[in-house]
């Protein structure tokens, strides 16, 4: 990556698809993934393996699809209720670069209102970023929850 | 509240089902001490503890226990409490010890539970305290055993053997083992643990409940619908297409199921078919099963097609899967529940990636099924506290069920799986034959 990527443009970039998750609004939001883009939320600490190990989430561009049309869909007896997201970013760092692209990792703090209740979520973002022109594309995102491996209730949205 | 048998009685007919039987705390607790304290509650799989030391941990009904394994390769299911205070000994959900130590006052156990050591005995002497009494060692359950790997444990001494108590219903665990070419499983892949806003029984109702999915389930079908039909043709092949469709099958489809009920409240709809039917078979299985069973005996393994089969009340399997799902009640109105996965020795890694990818789509906290299940069962938990109308039924298909004697069948979308738990309830709960 050349230097001349300004960290607060990756930033802005990080905030601008949690923005797309706070509303919430997944036709915007798909559209920051790259055709090839995945989204995973693993189950376990330092997970390495998303095929042969259980995740909470796993996502190609078919299931952002799938799920997208889900989030709306008059009958979907769990997405009956209002959902609204607040994302705090921060400590945002890049760990890694190539030519076409980087690797961002941050922390996050995400309060999901959802069925009268407000859950916190809180970990760790892994970005792999696309760079295009002066743009960014989503190649993989990594949700690191702290509480991968505890109890958890449903989770209704990509954190 | 306060509940004597006769109200228990009253409680559960062969049609309806008062709503106390979901919110009642009272219930509840003995429920915990009546079904969870006499029933083979499911403790885990052999697999999970393979060396001398390795435990896991879990609770039945409120009280914690573990499963460890000792120096002489047996496995014990014991209560988790020191024998002096009561502190649980291991606190993890699984690990490895040389033997128990209590963080408290360090009192030692050997890993089949017998009490080694208590620091200072000096101030037990002429006390009257015996360390060789059995008191004060770590309580093994009153029986537990092990039907192809698969840990059961019972705290009613008097409890009939395992076999004897899976009757038919075994055939599906059988099958699951069977799955494989050397006929063995072994657990694999990790674990979900999702917490259920509901009364456990709500859980275990929808597993054979064939009347749901077509509605409860209609958005994430018509969603993956809608999507498959704009791609292209020539699309590579995904697993998710055989996954998904199948949970809006009609009700003809689900009726023709059937549903086969046993003694002691366990029960699975299909046999012959199932809404795991049509997946497609990995040609690199195919040949390991032949090889290992030959062409008749394959065919039979594989076509013995099961949807949700229940081991009341603790543990359900997907034998067509290779998951399993464990209820854990935590109150009235709440329980946890637990999906793991397993590995069919000696078959490809599709298998397996097949079983994870299942599992994370309909049973993970963030599939887009599980949600939708839980939503019905947590509006019922709330809906019930209206005491507009006493009962919920379980009408469906009533007066028909077929006796054959070890096993009673009906339509896949009749409510015999309903009577066939609320038979043993009554059994556990007020001594009714089963």
């Amino acid at each position: 990556m050349s230097d001349d990527i300004d960290l607060r443009d990756i930033e802005a970039f990080l905030y601008r698809e949690a923005s797309f998750l706070d509303r919430p609004d997944l036709d915007g939001w798909i559209e920051l993934y790259t055709e090839d883009g995945t989204y995973w939320m693993p189950a376990i600490e330092d997970q390495v393996d998303a095929i042969n190990h259980i995740s909470l989430f796993y996502d190609d561009r078919v299931m952002m699809e799938i799920r997208r049309r889900n989030f709306v869909h008059p009958r979907a007896a769990s997405k009956d209720y209002i959902v609204r997201c607040s994302h705090i970013i921060s400590n945002v760092q890049v760990t890694d670069s190539t030519n076409d692209g980087l690797t961002v990792t941050s922390n996050f703090q995400c309060v999901v209102y959802y069925n009268s209740k407000q859950t916190l979520y809180a970990g760790r973002y892994t970005h792999e970023l696309l760079t295009v022109g002066d743009e960014f594309r989503i190649r993989h995102k990594r949700v690191d929850l702290i509480n991968c491996d505890g109890v958890l209730g449903s989770i209704i949205i990509y954190i | 509240m306060t509940c004597t048998d006769e109200d228990i009685d009253g409680l559960v007919t062969p049609t309806k089902i008062h709503r106390r039987v979901y919110t009642d705390a009272a219930i509840f607790d003995l429920e915990m001490q009546r079904i969870w304290g006499k029933a083979w509650i499911f403790i885990g799989h052999e697999s999970q503890v393979p060396d001398p030391g390795d435990y896991t941990t879990l609770t039945i009904g409120r009280a914690p226990i573990v499963m460890v394994r000792d120096k002489q390769h047996e496995i014990h299911v014991l209560h988790n409490r020191c024998g002096h205070k009561g502190a649980k000994l291991v606190d993890k959900p699984c690990g490895k010890v040389g033997g128990f130590r209590c963080c408290y006052h360090g009192w030692t156990y050997r890993l089949d539970g017998k009490l080694l050591g208590v620091p200072h005995m000096a101030g037990y002497e002429d006390t009257g305290f015996d360390k060789d009494d059995p008191q004060y060692s770590m309580q093994k359950l009153a029986r537990y055993e092990s039907h192809r790997g698969f840990v059961f444990a019972s705290m009613d001494p008097s409890a009939p053997d395992l076999r004897t108590w899976l009757g038919g219903a075994g055939d599906v665990l059988d099958n699951l083992c069977d799955r494989s070419p050397e006929g063995e499983v072994e657990v694999a892949g990790g674990v979900l643990r999702y917490e259920h806003e509901c009364n456990w029984k709500m859980f275990l109702e929808n597993l054979n409940d064939t009347m749901h999915p077509m509605i409860v389930h209609r958005s994430v079908v018509d969603a993956a619908n809608d999507y498959i039909k704009t791609l292209p043709e020539d699309s590579p092949h995904r697993d998710e297409a055989e996954i998904i469709p199948p949970f809006g099958a009609s009700y003809e489809n689900f009726e023709a199921t059937g549903i086969t009920g046993f003694r002691y409240g366990h029960h699975y709809d299909g046999g012959k078919s199932s809404i795991h039917s049509n997946y497609s078979v990995d040609p690199d299985y195919e040949a390991v099963m032949l090889e290992a069973y030959g062409a008749e005996r394959t065919r039979e393994i594989l076509t013995f097609n099961t949807h949700n089969t229940l081991y009341y009340p603790s543990l359900t399997i997907k034998s067509a899967i290779q998951n399993i799902r464990i209820v854990r009640p935590i109150a009235v109105d709440r329980c946890v529940v637990e999906t793991w996965s397993f590995r069919l020795k000696g078959a490809p890694d599709s298998m397996l990636q097949r079983t994870i990818l299942y599992s994370r789509l309909i049973n993970s906290n963030g599939s887009m099924v599980g949600p939708d299940d839980l939503t019905a069962y947590f509006r019922m938990q709330q809906g019930l506290e209206s005491r507009a109308s006493e009962w919920v039924e379980m009408h469906r298909n009533y007066g028909s069920d077929e006796d054959h004697g070890d096993r009673w069948t009906n339509k896949g979308t009749s409510d015999l799986d309903m009577r066939s738990q609320y038979g043993a309830w009554r059994h556990y709960m007020i001594g009714e034959a089963v």
